[in-house]
């Protein structure tokens, strides 16, 4: 049985920045989460909202202009920001492993890919040395390679996608780690593939315990296998809770967009989408007050002037969010429970303040205008 | 030919009309080394009707994208017929078949790849105008700017580079350049499957009101089989090159005819633990198969769960047949479909 209460990685205030010739990217501001043993946890939203960029400082692999300027990460009381280099290179792929979204570029194409277990095992002394071979072949069983002590001299080229992805996964799971984090694992992956590696994660955190970070722009795979849920977006955490709390009380209106802006397979397709409006903002110099602003349908005045905080939402204190108004407010006083207009400020009436607004009629963007179009109608 | 849309707007019950597109035994092999040969689609035949929109899904080299450059002629066909507007363009070349062609137009998945970096946003949406003979530069000005205006984009940034615009905003420039020589049809091929998911959601709305305001008739081909339920009037499910079922979009998610079909979307995630607890994964046996090796018979039947093998499904390939009203499918034992897969 997982122990939920008890964390196994705490990540406190972290704060992790890229110096380009364009000025400080502040690609992760301030985040704080527990990843709890034997729990799946997920992070979502969408590109370039820091999701990579806080599991790279998490395990130290931020590099070139990417520093990390703040915040601590104490996995079995050790904050691992602070460790020298080689005691973490052990923390990474024994204690944490990590899976990512292509796994072609992070096997090896000139070796086999037994061998690259192997070297994975040797590298960190957890697996008797007599025992690696013969654990090469079961690990690649048990994420199901078919025939595997055939399949396990072949070269990553000789497989597909998908059993690239699972040899990535039996390297990681090599050295028993205690904490698997998987970046994006089936994005580049067909549904059918898609399904039986998630099954497999799930077998894996239900079988070993082992914890699981999913990062994912998906929220379906989300609901499929987390437990719980961050949400982030321009490099904040904006809501978290558990999966039942996010997908059935949302309280971010970002949150709430995005469910509502995807179709769903289950659902009669009548309906149109409730797109979010504009674009994530630039990270070097986002809005002030809160980031989501220039796009959000509830806002009102305080969110261009104040950064709301992340606080407690309703009565379970594991449902957090960050916003002034929140979905509560927005279905009680601005009809957020019909709303069809998803516009900025659709559903509170609140334009942005006068010195704002020159900056957006500069924008690239405006509303479509098929009416305008002569020539193009009919034929 | 002016089209009567408004007998065939979605929603409304379709009425019997002239197909605008026709496919029929649509056939594409490519050269592979010396003597393989990659079938990349196999026997295709369907209709698209005026104002309607068909999906296209299927796994990762399925035949999707080429099937679609097959129609619009961007690349030739190794044998059928493609009949657009009552015109067989298999048969058409130079000067007769770009008069035809313009009338047909495709976006593309990556709206980075698909967009020259040298040219201003003006010239590339200019471009095919300028083809067609419209060399008058306030004339063409105004019709960049229209066009601008019609996909979302601030018409007075005509002068500036791709490279200045978002992901989903450059997929607008392709639907603006699209759109610019007032096409019939438009085969959309993954137009949203690089974007982000918060832009997809504006671009599927804007393709939606382009089609109710210019009477467009779509091609829609994505891996995403919620998003072309979506979009769809009718959805088309495509395996190693073959169509192997063809349903009313409305009726795909209740009840499948087709082995396949009913694994792909046991395989679809939704965004709902409820629900997620509950899915059950239709597992195919194996991987896809090679095009240049496809199995015999049935090509599924390497994979399908319920294959006769030895037997009728190894030995003969199905045809695609109409199962119930509107539902076609092309498997041996569609019957048991329902029930035993
Ligand atoms: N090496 C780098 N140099 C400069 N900026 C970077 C670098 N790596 C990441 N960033 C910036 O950091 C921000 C966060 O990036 P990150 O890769 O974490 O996003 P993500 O949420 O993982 O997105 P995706 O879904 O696309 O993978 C982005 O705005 C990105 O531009
Ligand atoms: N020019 C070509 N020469 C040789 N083979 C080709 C060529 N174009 C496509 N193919 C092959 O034809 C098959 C079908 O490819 P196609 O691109 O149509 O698939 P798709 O369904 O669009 O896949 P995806 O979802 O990955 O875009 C593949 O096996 C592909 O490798
Ligand atoms: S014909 Fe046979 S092998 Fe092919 S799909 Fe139907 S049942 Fe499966
Ligand atoms: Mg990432
Ligand atoms: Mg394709």
């Amino acid at each position: 049985m997982p122990d939920i209460t008890k964390p196994i990685l705490e990540v406190k205030n972290l704060r992790t920045s890229f110096f380009t010739d364009d000025g400080e990217v502040k690609a992760v501001r301030d985040v704080s989460f527990d990843l709890y043993e034997g729990e799946t946890l997920g992070i979502v939203g969408e590109s370039g909202c820091g999701k990579s960029v806080t599991v790279m400082s998490i395990l130290g692999l931020v590099q070139r202009l990417g520093k990390i300027t703040g915040g601590q990460v104490l996995f079995r009381g050790k904050d691992l920001t602070k460790i020298p280099a080689d005691e973490l290179r052990h923390v990474r792929g024994r204690d944490i492993a990590m899976i990512f979204q292509d796994p072609l570029s992070s096997l090896n194409p000139v070796l086999s890919v037994g061998y690259q277990i192997d070297e994975a095992m040797y590298a960190h002394d957890v697996i008797k040395h007599d025992d690696i071979r013969a654990r090469g072949v079961d690990l690649l069983e048990e994420v199901r390679v078919p025939d595997a002590s055939r399949r396990i001299k072949d070269y990553p080229h000789q497989f597909s996608g998908g059993m690239r992805q699972r040899a990535m996964i039996a390297m990681g799971l090599s050295n028993k780690p205690k904490v698997l984090i998987a970046d994006e694992p089936t994005t580049a992956l067909d549904v059918t593939v898609q399904a039986q590696i998630l099954e497999l994660l799930r077998d894996l955190n239900q079988n070993t315990g082992t914890s699981i970070i999913l990062i994912t722009h998906n929220l379906g795979v989300v609901a499929g296998l987390c437990q719980r849920v961050i949400v982030m977006y321009a490099g904040e955490i904006v809501e978290e809770g558990t999966a039942e709390q996010i997908f059935e009380n949302p309280q971010h209106p970002y949150t709430w967009s995005l469910l509502r802006s995807m179709p769903r397979v289950d659902t009669s397709r009548r309906e149109r989408l409730k797109s979010i409006e504009g674009l994530p903002p630039d990270l070097i110099a986002p809005p002030p007050g809160c980031k989501f602003n220039p796009r959000c349908p509830f806002r009102i005045e305080q969110c261009f002037s104040d950064d709301p905080t992340l606080e407690t939402v309703g009565d379970d204190d594991r449902h957090i969010a960050k916003c002034w108004v929140r979905m509560k407010r927005a279905y009680a006083e601005m009809g957020a429970a019909t709303l069809t207009d998803t516009r900025p400020g659709a559903a509170s009436g609140v334009r942005p303040p006068k010195t704002l607004v020159e900056k957006l009629e500069d924008s690239r963007e405006i509303e479509p205008d098929t009416e305008a179009v002569g020539d193009l109608r009919g034929s | 030919m002016a089209v009567d849309a408004a007998a065939v707007r979605p929603g409304a019950t379709p009425q019997p009309a002239e197909p605008l597109l026709r496919v029929a035994h649509v056939t594409k092999h490519f050269r592979a080394g010396v003597s393989g040969v990659v079938h990349a689609v196999e026997d295709v035949s369907f209709d698209i009707k005026p104002g309607e929109t068909v999906g296209l899904v299927g796994e990762s080299g399925s035949g999707k994208s080429t099937l679609g450059r097959v129609i619009t002629q961007l690349v030739p066909a190794t044998s059928g017929q493609v009949i657009f507007d009552g015109v067989d363009l298999t048969t058409l070349r130079g000067e007769r078949l770009r008069q035809q062609r313009r009338h047909l137009q495709m976006i593309f998945q990556d709206p980075f790849a698909s967009l020259d970096p040298r040219m201003t946003v003006g010239d590339i949406i200019a471009e095919p105008l300028v083809n067609f003979g419209l060399h008058d530069h306030k004339e063409k000005d105004r019709k960049v700017q229209e066009l601008l205006r019609v996909v979302g984009l601030n018409p007075y940034f005509n002068n500036r580079y791709p490279h200045e615009f978002s992901g989903g905003q450059r997929q607008r420039i392709g639907v603006a350049r699209a759109l610019a020589l007032n096409p019939k049809l438009i085969v959309c091929d993954e137009p949203i499957s690089a974007l982000d998911v918060s832009i997809q959601a504006q671009i599927i709305n804007l393709l939606e009101d382009l089609q109710r305001e210019f009477n467009l008739t779509y091609l829609f081909i994505a891996h995403d089989l919620s998003v072309v339920r979506h979009i769809s009037d009718r959805v088309m499910v495509m395996y190693l090159g073959k169509i192997v079922e063809i349903s009313p979009s409305e009726d795909l998610y209740e009840s499948q005819e087709h082995p396949y079909t009913k694994a792909l979307l046991s395989a679809i995630p939704v965004p709902d633990p409820k629900i997620e607890s509950q899915r059950r994964l239709v597992e195919l046996s194996g991987e896809i198969p090679s095009p240049l090796f496809p199995p015999s018979g049935c090509n599924f039947h390497t994979r399908c769960p319920i294959a006769r093998v030895p037997g009728i499904c190894a030995d003969e390939d199905p045809q695609l047949q109409e199962k119930s009203p509107g539902r076609f499918a092309k498997c041996h034992f569609s019957d048991e479909v329902r029930t035993k897969v």
